[in-house]
């Protein structure tokens, strides 16, 4: 599902943000990443989304080796996932409905299964009555829900989450993990990329340390060997 | 891309329009501006050469044929004349018309030219509309070397003076509508550039729910193009209300060089149809290139 074998990125200012990185995220997993600021999580993210290509090393996500995709063969890729940021990213001047519907009409879905399909993950997210309304009416995690409706709506295997919670209350930030934790018992990978580690250690799963470049710490084996 | 998606496209142009009212007020006032400039201006050279253009043809050579030409010879001459190149309307004066001429113009006095045979004092002449005065000087070269011929009187000072005058509007004319199309260009290219700029994150958004550039393109340009028909049609009514009220306050300027000049001043009848093309080009081009241009810098995410 996604792969790093010896990842390795220099940005053009110099600055080393990954060092030989090796990573293995199966299918079905449900993996918290994290680290301080400047860990090197957002380059993670960004070699995830082929936002940046590797100075050095492959990655692979969904089947795609990254490093060898041409630009034009980009959005085929990112159709194939499902993402959400810390700022949410919806489009300011659309309804929470249409916020949804454009992510399915990007990838040339008919109307008649747009229509069938909105409503459906926005009742997945709780928000089915609150469709109409456009962003800046919403709560902060009303609007992190509609983020992930978006990412839900054209059923991606992977759902990428760059700080999820980074921007919404601490009560409401439980409640948008254990969100994705319900999208992942249904057979969806998911990788949440965080700071906030008291919010992990209340999900006992794989936890992926990154700090200075290096991953230092991954419980992938221990928690398989739980199972 | 399917036929729905493709209206809906269009349609998301169309609202974005709306959605970002304030921006695209700001990029259909720069472009109606800089097209009343540019249309201002040319109108301006258009006219002026076309007064020049009228005094001009005012200026006429004169060729006087050699004293005792017989009717022969004289058409013999009319013809040779005709195939001279640079002559446009020729008027042939014969001795009698001449005399009769002077008779009139010397009013109580005329009958002084009684004694006289028409033919021993008026010779035959030529009027001679010169087409280009810049050539005046070669024309008349040419007809000094006809041995019917004996004078040609050009007014050379004029002719150099005209053609000084026509070159200096002809090339200012479309040096300062040029200066002023650069100029426009970078204004415009820098509001479409803000408005882009300031709907980058919406551009981003796009692309990582994987959207193609074309899907991402295609509302831009039909804001585009709807923007640059807008100003388009606005800078074409105001160039218009503004030139009809230019022709109607020059019939009340009590200057008779002015009312001389004005019947020269072409009716905006006859140039409607080149500045709509012209305006409708800039407008849509501008607007829709511009959009395009500009939002290839976002897509690189």
């Amino acid at each position: 599902m996604v792969e790093f074998r010896n990842v390795s990125k220099q940005y053009d200012n110099g600055t080393k943000a990954l060092q030989n990185v090796n990573l293995r995220i199966d299918k079905g997993e449900f993996v918290f990443i994290v680290g301080s600021s400047g860990a090197g999580k957002s380059t993670l993210i960004k070699l995830m989304l082929r936002e940046e290509k590797p100075t050095s090393g492959e990655v692979i996500v969904n089947g795609f080796r990254l490093n060898r995709l041409k630009r034009r063969q980009v959005p085929r890729f990112r159709r194939t996932l499902g993402v959400v940021f810390q700022d949410f990213r919806l489009i300011p001047y659309m309804s929470a409905y249409d916020n949804v519907a454009f992510a399915m009409r990007v990838t040339n879905v008919s109307a008649k299964d747009i229509r069938h399909r909105v409503p459906y993950v926005l009742g997945l997210v709780g928000l089915a009555s609150k469709a109409k309304i456009i962003p800046e009416k919403l709560s902060g995690g009303e609007q992190q829900r509609v983020a992930l409706a978006r990412a839900l709506a054209n059923n991606p295997d992977l759902i990428i989450a760059d700080e999820p919670t980074g921007n919404i209350d601490p009560e409401l930030s439980y409640e948008i993990v254990s969100l994705l934790y319900e999208i992942n018992k249904c057979g969806t990978t998911i990788v949440i990329v965080t700071h906030e580690r008291e919010l992990v250690e209340k999900f006992h799963n794989r936890v992926i340390t990154v700090e200075n470049g290096a991953i230092v710490g991954d419980t992938g084996e221990v928690w398989d060997e739980r199972q | 891309m399917k036929g729905s998606n493709f209206g809906y496209l269009v349609k998301e142009g169309v609202r974005s329009l709306w959605v970002n009212r304030l921006m695209s007020a700001a990029a259909v006032g720069v472009l109606v501006a800089c097209l009343i400039l540019v249309g201002g201006a040319g109108l301006f050279a258009v006219n002026v050469n076309s007064v020049v253009q009228y005094v001009e043809n005012q200026n006429e050579v004169v060729a006087f044929a050699m004293d005792g030409i017989t009717d022969d010879q004289v058409e013999e001459l009319d013809m040779d004349l005709h195939m001279t190149p640079n002559i446009g309307e020729i008027t042939l004066v014969t001795s009698e018309e001449a005399l009769e001429e002077w008779k009139e113009r010397m009013g109580e006095n005329g009958d002084v030219f009684d004694a006289y045979d028409p033919g021993e004092i008026f010779p035959v002449m030529f009027r001679l509309q010169v087409e280009d005065i810049a050539e005046m000087e070669d024309t008349v070269f040419t007809l000094m070397q006809h041995p019917y011929l004996q004078r040609v009187n050009s007014p050379q000072e004029i002719a150099n003076t005209l053609t000084s005058v026509r070159q200096i509007v002809s090339i200012g004319g479309v040096l300062i509508v040029g200066i002023l199309v650069v100029v426009s260009l970078l204004i415009i290219a820098n509001t479409i550039k803000i408005t882009v700029f300031n709907r980058r994150k919406e551009i981003s958004i796009m692309k990582y729910v994987g959207a193609n550039d074309s899907f991402i393109r295609l509302p831009f340009l039909v804001e585009g193009l709807m923007l640059g028909l807008l100003a388009a049609l606005l800078a074409f009514f105001a160039v218009w209300g503004a030139y009809e009220y230019v022709l109607h306050w020059t019939a009340e300027i009590q200057s008779s060089w002015i009312q001389e000049a004005r019947q020269y001043f072409i009716p905006f009848e006859k140039l409607y149809k080149p500045l709509m093309a012209a305006f409708g080009a800039l407008g849509i081009g501008v607007g829709a290139l511009g959009s395009m241009v500009f939002v290839r810098k976002y897509l690189r995410v």
